[in-house]
């Protein structure tokens, strides 16, 4: 997490991506959120890397005394996910006995601040913020905000995930539970 | 005892039955937070959170903000996070370490210790009259820490926290008294909300086996260490028996007393969970000689299982997760979860234990998920008046408890049962009920007398 932070505030430059190399990237980011948010699980793990780590921490308050001396409570994992694990929650959704999947919820994700941080051979790196609605059992109303680091690897004139860093703004999760893909 | 609320009427422990409305009223609530969280042993931190003078975590006792705070002689204390001025909450960080506690509203400091120590304007504004000795943080009146736990408890006539265990502490030793060195908590705390009740989530890890098979069926058919559930080339749990630990046909025990509860199945072999990782079955069968020696076999064997210490604190053998179920009203809890190791397992292990335990139960576990809306959707049921009404069955294995003869303690059942349950809502009842804790010790051991027979 604090790695994240660091590297974040390290690329204040505005680093000059191409035109066309931040609306491909947008475009590849939308196509996924759709995927997912239209239950397409199979075709989205397809965009994951071999190698792609899909994580989540959670956030913990300090007092400015302990954040001057870059002190911070311990944290732990939300998500800690590779391409398996990723792979048996989607198996685990198709069982029809993911009871809080079940009936299955609606979801809306949407990508924001896309900024294009660096490039390095055939990978980039990005950054951007999500909001996603999830929408379950009749009347329950669920958001999720946050920001997270990708790195993206070219791939056949498209991309693969290698990366997904999420961070999630709320301290104290306000859902009870997290049955869907961020 | 006036019995204005009518408990008695709303659980027959005896018969198996609880009427749904202890889990929405508002003033049962408020009784509860007096009589259960107000007399209770509660968990209030680890002692690997706090380790350094000056250390302090904050938690909460029922509904009242709490700071535990690691003393400058070593010993740990802890007070009541409100400010005496004005009663703002003094300290918002989740831990840290600190030499004063200071209010954000007008600067009233206090020391570690709790005594109020400085202030503002103190000869302008109190003419040098204040009292500050009479004006110290509330002292949470009792502190005992068992093997690395500590719990606090506001009442002074409680009985001791080992008295309180009682045999469940031979239970609580099989969790963090495995090898030498204790436990330590890995990483942070988990916390989310829940909107249910707290005795659901309590209720569940004290009695209920039951419902594994079917509310954890989908985790349990897509993490089941088979060959084609492959990571890296090795299954999750990799050499462990490929058949979750209920469905073996060894049998088990579900245990039940003063409130608390456990149950396991046995097992041959030492093999935990089919969602822990192969690093953490590894050293779960390489450590296996050494626990044997400390606990015997029946304990070492045991990785896996449930438990709750009455009211709200939780774990679960071989996942390695301990909770504590705080109330936030009737209807919503807030789950604080801690992933406990052996202090003397490597870094890797415990790497792998935070991860294991992530995967399972957490917010986004593969298993967790699925408990906790299991509750919600209870909850959502009992705003109706007749569901609040209704009588719900607790009646599993009624009549069939024991004293067993190996050395297994305390009132027993087959695991599958809701002894634990039906002693858990007895104890409430008794809670709830009774003016002194003589009062409460007595009808609790005059139920667990007459359920045992012969």
């Amino acid at each position: 997490m604090d790695d994240l932070t660091v590297k974040a505030a390290s690329s204040a430059a505005v680093y000059k991506a191409s035109p066309e190399l931040q609306h491909d990237v947008e475009q590849f980011l939308y196509l996924e959120a759709a995927l997912i948010d239209e239950h397409h699980f199979r075709e989205w793990l397809d965009l994951l890397a071999e190698d792609v780590t899909y994580t989540l921490d959670t956030n913990t308050l300090a007092q400015v005394r302990d954040r001057r001396h870059g002190i911070a409570p311990p944290t732990t994992y939300i998500f800690h996910e590779n391409k398996y694990t990723l792979e048996r929650r989607v198996a685990r959704l198709e069982t029809g006995m993911a009871w809080a999947e079940e009936p299955q919820s609606r979801t809306r994700h949407f990508i924001t601040n896309v900024r294009i941080t660096g490039e390095m051979g055939d990978e980039i790196t990005l950054f951007c913020n999500y909001a996603v609605h999830r929408a379950a059992k009749a009347r329950d109303h669920h958001t999720f905000y946050g920001t997270r680091q990708d790195i993206l690897r070219r791939n056949d004139g498209g991309w693969l995930v290698v990366r997904r860093a999420l961070e999630l703004d709320e301290f104290v999760l306000m859902t009870a539970n997290i049955s869907i893909f961020l | 005892m006036q019995d204005k609320l009518n408990i008695k009427g709303l659980v027959d422990a005896r018969h198996g039955k609880v009427k749904p409305a202890i889990y929405v009223d508002e003033d049962v609530y408020q009784l509860e937070l007096e009589r259960v969280f107000g007399r209770s042993w509660l968990f209030l931190a680890h002692e690997s959170q706090i380790p350094k003078s000056g250390d302090f975590f904050t938690t909460f006792m029922g509904e009242d903000p709490i700071i535990v705070a690691r003393q400058k002689d070593g010993s740990v204390a802890a007070f009541l996070n409100q400010c005496r001025h004005r009663g703002m909450k003094l300290c918002h960080a989740d831990s840290g370490n600190t030499r004063t506690f200071t209010c954000p509203y007008h600067g009233w400091a206090f020391g570690l210790e709790g005594g109020l120590t400085s202030v503002p304007l103190e000869e302008e504004a109190y003419r040098n009259n204040l009292d500050k000795s009479q004006w110290g943080l509330i002292q949470v009146t009792r502190l005992t820490t068992y093997k690395g736990l500590i719990f606090g408890n506001w009442d002074e006539s409680a009985p001791s926290l080992e008295e309180y265990l009682g045999d469940m502490a031979w239970y609580l030793d099989g969790f963090i008294d495995r090898r030498e060195g204790g436990t330590e908590v890995v990483g942070g705390v988990n916390k989310w909300v829940i909107n249910c009740n707290w005795k659901f989530a309590a209720e569940q890890f004290c009695s209920d086996q039951y419902h594994a098979p079917y509310t954890h069926g989908s985790a349990i058919q897509v993490l089941a260490p088979t060959p084609e559930n492959k990571a890296d080339g090795k299954p999750l749990g990799d050499g462990q028996t490929q058949r979750p630990a209920w469905a073996n046909g060894l049998g088990g025990v579900q245990f039940s007393e003063n409130g608390h509860g456990s149950a396991f199945f046995f097992t041959e072999k030492a093999d935990a969970n089919v969602w822990v990782g192969g690093e953490v079955s590894n050293y779960f069968r390489e450590t296996y000689p050494e626990v044997e020696a400390r606990l015997g076999r029946v304990r070492a064997l045991r990785l896996a299982g449930h438990n709750t210490i009455f009211p709200t604190l939780s774990w679960l053998n071989g996942t390695q997760t301990l909770r504590v179920w705080h109330p936030k009203g009737p209807n919503q809890i807030e789950v604080w979860v801690f992933c406990i190791a052996d202090r003397a397992a490597s870094d890797e292990v415990k790497e792998a234990l935070k991860q294991s335990h992530a995967r399972a139960f957490g917010p986004a576990g593969f298993l967790e998920q699925d408990d906790s809306e299991n509750w919600v959707e209870v909850q959502k049921v009992l705003r109706g008046n007749k569901a609040q009404q209704t009588e719900l069955c607790m009646q599993m294995g009624i009549g069939f408890e024991e004293r067993r003869k190996d050395g297994i303690p305390g009132v027993t059942n087959h695991t599958f049962a809701e002894t634990a349950a039906r002693g858990f809502y007895q104890r409430w009842v008794d809670m709830m009920t009774s003016e002194t804790w003589a009062e409460i010790e007595t009808k609790t051991q005059e139920y667990q007398e007459e359920i045992v027979r012969g």
